[in-house]
């Protein structure tokens, strides 16, 4: 579902040069629970850049869903990770401004649903994650667990191939991340693929597998 | 001391954020400074129309009207001229401290030099206290006396304007020209006399521009020789007869008549006599309507006939406007600067600066900002009233310039409409509870 | 679009999408005013006049003495102007078309009393007026020498032909296909003159008058002081003749002066220069504000962009391409403006209405406010492209960014 063969990234400051991943490479199942650890700067969040498919990478092969990216434009691109790719984030990244509803009809609209196909995909994601009856709320008057709830609902509500998310419960205490980590857990028994980046060993145990990362390279 | 030393900080962080946001800070002044350069270039056009043309003597400066009006015509003031029969009688009486009847004339000027073309000179018949009166400065020479103008002697005092094209700016007194076909001799040359209107002749009508007169020549001359008078002249009621005399005799009004009265007392004691006078006009059949004889000072009366032009007050409304568009558009600025500030303003309140030190380091960066917009806005106005003067063929480069009292306006009212437009993003910045932005970022 | 959730943004986030709205709305108040007093007066003083305004030009011949031969001077001056080669006519006349200064009257078509008036102005020439001035001679005859008669003193009797701009004829006789033509006019309440010509179009002096097309000719020489000459040349020919004919009639004659003398397109530039300027100043304040209106709205939307630079990342993150983004922000700024533009609507009119009341400036021709609603709506669309383009660039990684 997600294969990724010797894959290099590169970072050129002016003087330095820094390897991200060095001919990293990962083969990632159906319905699988896979999650990349690995200590601050072992290329943990260029994994997750690449695979999420924001940022480019300079050689090897990813294919996602058997298709390659390599050459693909912004619009392919965009297209691919708004329909494949369901994305949580450390800090939430919910829009301030907008309500739980609108939230998580933001990657709905950039898929061209018509109204009731989105309605429906909300309300039923907002159920999947326990927030059915705050669809009115604002970011700001929930608590940091129900944030991330409502930006898991907005990862699910696209029904994507996989979810890759990124430190879900970095900025959480350890009750709402219990919390979260559940919610995670029963979205893949349910069948969904995903991919959790974290520096986390305790919440690495929960995932099915494990990669560890260091230097950019994968650990045996 | 603490508070000294707290401003002086905030003074170097407000110019650090100034110039850490070039672009910002530069359309903000910007917008300053061309809303403030506009609205003042329309406040300086319509301030020159209404301002006091002669400060050091304006109190003293009256107008003097008497109600010769049509009777049949329910009067709302007296006409603004005076009737020659009734000039004449002032003169002669001499009860104000000074005094002076003068009228317009067009004069037909021959240049001594006779390779100059001759031209057509607006010309001033008046009285002798004419030039005490209004402080006319004096390059070479002086004014009449009472004396020469009964003896009607064809003198002529020139401004500084025509003796540079007659004479080459030379002194030029005791020299000849002719006027209308007769020989006057130049006994004064004034002095430049920025004059930002002819305010002695406000109701002359006719185009009476802002300029000076080209030449004065003694009152005695619009008689004596028949001169071509300019201006309005009113008759409500027909010449009796042909001819100057029975002209002079009618009720035609053309006279205008200024005199100077230095305190309230003498002011009532003036115009006391004016009743006195128009009550023993009435007795001959003249003066018909209730009384009513005005010297009115200088200021009331160009109030009461200047007439700012339309033009003027239009733009300075939409001029208004304009400078409303602009703070609000620096309102915009200064609330996405500010708020893009919160970050740091969080750390400061988290370390202890007090909402009024925030408060202070903000207004302090909207002063400095809305002061140089007003430097700009000077410098804008400038250019604005050069563009203004540029549009017309007439000079009007006395009328549109730029005084202190208009350019530390300009700053004063740029810094004032700046502080009142950044109360609300100060506000908005530094009312947020510290631990919004600690928590979130 | 989604203007569903950029309405409601924007009622959270209140200040800025207000001030985008009112700066519109003020300016659309402004242009829209300032166009239409602008756009009036430019239209009223770019008439054409009606005379062979290229190749025609004017001077002035006034007495400095008391005894002075008026009439003699001026047959003089005329036979020396009309012998000047390359002058193909020249006209005496009491005033000069387009130039500010001159005679009106009242017309009826019957002598009667309690008829209304229309307002006229009025031209004294010979025989030669038509072709000095240039004027097309639609219908009817030109004077014939003996129609022209010597006018002495201000009583005089109105002579008993005349000829009439169209213009002026459609107001006295409207719906008549011959325009009047041999019909009796009245002026001066019961003086009679038959129509005997109409000329296609002929100014009044006064280019801001009510009745601007109407002018009468009339068949009168003047023995005056002071004169005016109309001087029409061969093209091409006009501003090499000008000094020529001044200095042969300032030689000839010293006991007059030879002045203003201009073509007419200073005439007609000296008679408007207020007004003149006035359109200019109001069409650079209009260029002025709409470039500040476009800056403070780039402005605006630049530091929106700064300051959803996560969050567009977010977006980017989430599947929004970079036209996606792009079009966000236009939308949004679409909407503000939209708002704006209605809500200036009603501040124009207001303004307008205090104009109309204040100064008796006329009311706006309602063609100025669509297109100044669109020129408003497509300015600020501009303004925004560049944010907004630079928001398309934000990289799609900002959003696994945790700083």
């Amino acid at each position: 579902m997600l294969s990724m063969r010797e894959v290099t990234k590169t970072y050129r400051a002016e003087l330095v040069e820094t390897h991200a991943l060095k001919g990293f490479s990962l083969e990632v199942e159906e319905g699988d629970f896979v999650a990349v650890t690995g200590p601050s700067g072992s290329g943990k969040t260029t994994f997750l850049n690449i695979a999420g498919l924001l940022e480019s990478f300079d050689s090897g092969v990813y294919s996602l869903d058997g298709k390659n990216v390599t050459g693909l434009g912004d619009r392919e691109l965009s297209k691919l990770r708004n329909e494949k790719i369901g994305f949580i984030f450390q800090s939430f990244n919910l829009i301030p401004d907008l309500n739980v509803f609108d939230n998580v009809d933001v990657p709905l609209r950039y898929r061209g649903f018509g109204a009731a196909e989105r309605r429906k995909r909300i309300e039923e994601a907002l159920e999947m994650v326990g927030l059915a009856g705050r669809p009115k709320h604002l970011p700001s008057q929930l608590s940091g667990g129900q944030q991330q709830r409502v930006g898991i609902a907005r990862a699910l509500a696209g029904s994507p191939r996989f979810l890759l998310a990124d430190e879900p419960t970095g900025n959480l205490d350890s009750q709402m991340a219990e919390g979260v980590l559940e919610l995670l857990q029963g979205i893949n028994k349910a069948g969904t693929t995903i991919i959790m980046v974290t520096h986390d060993p305790e919440l690495a145990a929960r995932a099915k597998r494990e990669v560890h990362l260091k230097d950019g390279q994968q650990q045996a | 001391m603490r508070d000294h030393g707290l401003f002086g900080y905030n003074l170097r962080l407000a110019l650090r954020n100034i110039r850490r946001n070039p672009v910002l800070s530069l359309l903000m002044v910007a917008a300053i400074g061309i809303g403030i350069g506009a609205s003042m270039s329309m406040v300086t056009v319509n301030y020159r129309f209404q301002m006091n043309p002669i400060p050091q003597r304006s109190d003293v400066l009256h107008y003097v009207r008497l109600d010769n009006g049509d009777p049949t015509v329910v009067p709302e003031a007296p006409p603004n001229q005076l009737t020659y029969i009734d000039a004449t009688a002032l003169l002669r009486a001499d009860r104000a401290f000074r005094q002076a009847a003068m009228s317009r004339a067009r004069m037909a000027l021959i240049p001594p030099d006779r390779e100059q073309r001759p031209f057509f000179a607006d010309a001033r018949a008046t009285t002798a206290e004419f030039f005490a009166l209004f402080d006319a400065p004096f390059e070479f020479g002086n004014g009449w006396t009472a004396e020469i103008d009964d003896a009607a002697e064809q003198v002529v005092v020139l401004s500084a304007a025509t003796n540079d094209r007659i004479f080459g700016g030379e002194n030029s007194v005791g020299r000849t020209l002719t006027l209308d076909s007769a020989d006057y001799r130049v006994i004064g040359v004034l002095d430049e006399w920025e004059l930002s209107q002819r305010f002695w002749d406000a109701d002359s009508g006719g185009g009476a521009g802002s300029s000076l007169e080209d030449l004065f020549i003694p009152w005695s001359l619009i008689v004596a020789n028949e001169l071509q008078r300019q201006g309005n002249t009113q008759c409500w009621k027909p010449v009796d007869g042909d001819g100057l005399a029975a002209f002079l005799n009618s009720e035609c009004i053309w006279v205008q008549f200024w005199a100077e009265l230095r305190s309230p007392a003498e002011h009532a004691e003036f115009v006391g006599y004016l009743d006195d006078y128009v009550s023993e006009q009435k007795e001959l059949g003249r003066f018909q309507r209730p009384l009513d004889n005005r010297a009115t000072p200088l200021m009331p009366w160009l109030e009461e006939v200047s007439d700012t032009p339309e033009e003027a007050l239009v733009l300075l409304g939409l001029s208004v406007l304009f400078l409303a568009v602009c703070l609000l558009n620096t309102l915009g600025l200064l609330l996405a600067k500010f708020l893009g500030k919160s970050g740091e303003i969080g750390i400061r309140r988290a370390v202890g600066a007090s909402r009024r030190t925030l408060m202070q380091q903000y207004l302090v960066e909207a002063g400095i900002i809305g002061g140089v917009g007003g430097v700009l806005g000077i410098v804008l106005t400038w250019a604005g009233l050069r563009g203004i003067d540029a549009q017309f063929n007439e000079d009007l480069s006395a009328l549109l310039s730029i005084d202190w009292t208009m350019a530390l306006a300009a700053v004063a009212l740029a810094i004032v409409a700046t502080l009142i437009t950044s109360i609300y993003p100060t506000w908005r910045a530094c009312t947020v509870q510290p631990t919004v932005y600690l928590k979130a970022n | 679009m989604e203007f569903g959730p950029i309405w409601r943004a924007s009622l959270r986030n209140k200040t800025g999408a207000l001030l985008v709205v009112l700066q519109v709305a003020f300016t659309l108040a402004l242009i829209v005013n300032a166009v239409a007093i602008a756009g009036r007066q430019a239209q009223q003083m770019s008439q054409p006049i009606g005379v062979d305004e290229p190749n025609s030009f004017v001077l002035r011949s006034a007495a400095i003495v008391t005894e002075f031969n008026g009439r003699a001077t001026s047959e003089e001056d005329l036979r020396q102007l009309r012998g000047l080669p390359g002058v193909v006519a020249a006209v005496q006349m009491n005033s000069i078309p387009g130039s500010g200064g001159g005679m009106g009257m009242g017309l009826k078509t019957t002598p009667e009393e309690g008829v209304e008036e229309v307002g006229t102005s009025v031209y004294m020439v010979d025989e030669f007026g038509l072709e000095a001035l240039g004027v097309e001679l639609i219908a009817g005859e030109n004077f014939a020498p003996a129609d022209v008669s010597l006018r002495e003193g201000n009583d005089a009797r109105w002579p008993n032909r005349t000829i009439l701009s169209k213009t002026l004829a459609e107001a006295l006789f409207p719906g008549d296909a011959s325009l009047g033509l041999g019909k009796t006019v009245y002026i001066e309440g019961t003086q009679a003159m038959t129509v005997i010509g109409i000329v296609e179009r002929l100014q009044a002096p006064w280019a801001f008058w009510q009745f601007a097309g109407h002018s009468i000719l009339v068949p009168w020489r003047q023995a005056v002081d002071e004169t005016s000459y109309f001087v029409r040349t061969e093209p091409g020919r006009r501003d090499a003749l000008m000094p020529e004919a001044e200095a042969l009639l300032a030689g000839r004659e010293p006991d007059r002066i030879i002045q203003n003398m201009a073509t007419m397109e200073q005439v007609r530039e000296n008679a408007t220069d207020g007004n003149r300027a006035l359109v200019n100043i109001l069409a650079f304040t209009v260029i002025v504000l709409v470039a500040i209106t476009t800056l403070g709205v780039a402005g605006l939307t630049s530091f929106n962009v700064t300051r959803r630079y996560k969050q567009i990342g977010t977006r980017r993150a989430l599947g929004a391409s970079k036209g996606a983004i792009l079009r966000y922000f236009l939308a949004e700024n679409l909407l503000f403006t939209l708002i704006g533009v209605v809500l200036g609507a009603l501040f124009a009119v207001a303004v307008n209405f205090l104009l109309v009341v204040a100064f008796a400036v006329p009311r706006f021709s309602w063609v100025w406010m669509p297109v100044s609603m669109a020129v408003l709506v497509a300015i600020s669309l501009l303004a925004v492209l560049f944010p907004a383009i630079r928001a398309g660039q934000v990289p799609p990684a900002v959003a696994t960014r945790t700083v």
